[in-house]
């Protein structure tokens, strides 16, 4: 498991961009672009735009999402922006502020 | 998912993996991996690690840094750098402890302004003062017990033969000496001290004339005196 984490305390002010899997358990500011999947964890903190092929968020994500398969916001969860997505799932408990698209 | 993520991010702080790059600043106080590329700059309280594979074009400062990929940007450590082989440093290098191992490459600058200086100089300060001292205590019971006598007799040798010498270079020096400042311009101490040629000529004529005579005199009597003649052709020449 080759994950790319960022860990609770570190912070990341810029650019993300690759071909892997990236767990955020930090803070993320800027600009996300991922062909693989996303994972906010609780700790996690992302103030981006994000174009990925899948995001899971448990923690806090404020910012446009563009996922090209799923996006999927877990209880206790936080977003406040629009969500571009063919499959949503927003689960109980969840907090969701932001439009959402899923026209594909 | 989560719990599989969950699982690596305990196994291995923060990771960069090989196929992402980032593009900022980067701050945080846990270790951090990189496999993948990095640009800008890194701040951290804990270990930057700089897998092989990995690149970093940043400015980096943590506590360590740990190179075994490719880093261009200047490199500060509170603690240690270390350079292992195969990893690549292009940029100056700030820390106190420093390792570069075979095989790696590192062009730059290397200050290790923190903690060594002060032993060095306490080094310094102790290796001058312990010398110093210690012949002082070594030599001065020891002359005063058994070296002394023979030192003293040692120095009155000395002192016989080195008057000797100097009686001998004083007597070949003068002449030297006296051989120069005479074509100057006549001083008497001079004079004195020089042959008694010129007590004899100073008695008849007057000093210029004394000094020129001389001149040519010694010029012509004494060819052995390498620094005579060339006044003397000096003044043969101005004629």
């Amino acid at each position: 498991m080759a994950n790319t984490v960022i860990g609770s305390t570190i912070v990341i002010d810029g650019e993300i961009t690759g071909d892997e899997d990236l767990v955020v358990q930090g803070t993320v500011k800027g600009r996300v672009g991922l062909r693989q999947n996303i994972y906010v964890e609780e700790s996690g903190v992302v103030e981006a735009n994000v174009e990925t092929a899948t995001i899971t968020i448990l923690g806090t994500v404020t910012g446009d999402v563009v996922a090209t398969e799923r996006a999927e916001l877990k209880s206790n969860c936080r977003v406040v922006g629009d969500i571009h997505a063919p499959r949503v799932l927003i689960a109980d408990g969840a907090s969701f502020k932001g439009n959402v698209d899923m026209d594909g | 998912m989560a719990r599989q993520s969950q699982s690596t991010a305990a196994d291995a702080a923060t990771l960069i993996g090989p196929g992402i790059n980032v593009r900022g600043r980067v701050s945080g106080e846990e270790d951090l991996h990189i496999e993948g590329r990095l640009e800008g700059s890194i701040e951290l309280t804990e270990t930057v690690y700089v897998a092989t594979g990995g690149v970093v074009v940043a400015t980096v400062q943590a506590r360590d840094v740990v190179i075994s990929g490719v880093v261009v940007g200047n490199v500060t450590a509170d603690d240690s750098v270390t350079l292992n082989a195969g990893g690549k440093l292009m940029g100056d290098i700030t820390a106190p402890r420093i390792i570069v191992s075979d095989g790696a490459s590192f062009s730059g600058n290397v200050a290790m302004g923190g903690e060594p200086p002060p032993p060095r100089k306490q080094r310094r300060q102790a290796a001058r003062r312990a010398p110093a001292k210690a012949p002082e205590k070594g030599t001065k019971p020891a002359a005063a017990a058994k070296k002394a006598p023979a030192k003293t007799v040692s120095k009155k040798a000395a002192a016989k033969k080195a008057p000797s010498n100097k009686t001998t270079a004083s007597k070949k020096a003068p002449t030297r000496v006296a051989a120069i400042p005479t074509p100057r311009g006549a001083r008497r101490d001079d004079d004195d001290t020089v042959v008694v040629k010129h007590a004899e000529v100073e008695s008849g004529k007057s000093a210029r004339g004394v000094a020129k005579k001389s001149s040519k005199k010694a010029a012509k009597k004494s060819p052995p005196r390498a620094r005579v003649p060339k006044p003397g052709k000096r003044r043969v020449g101005r004629r």
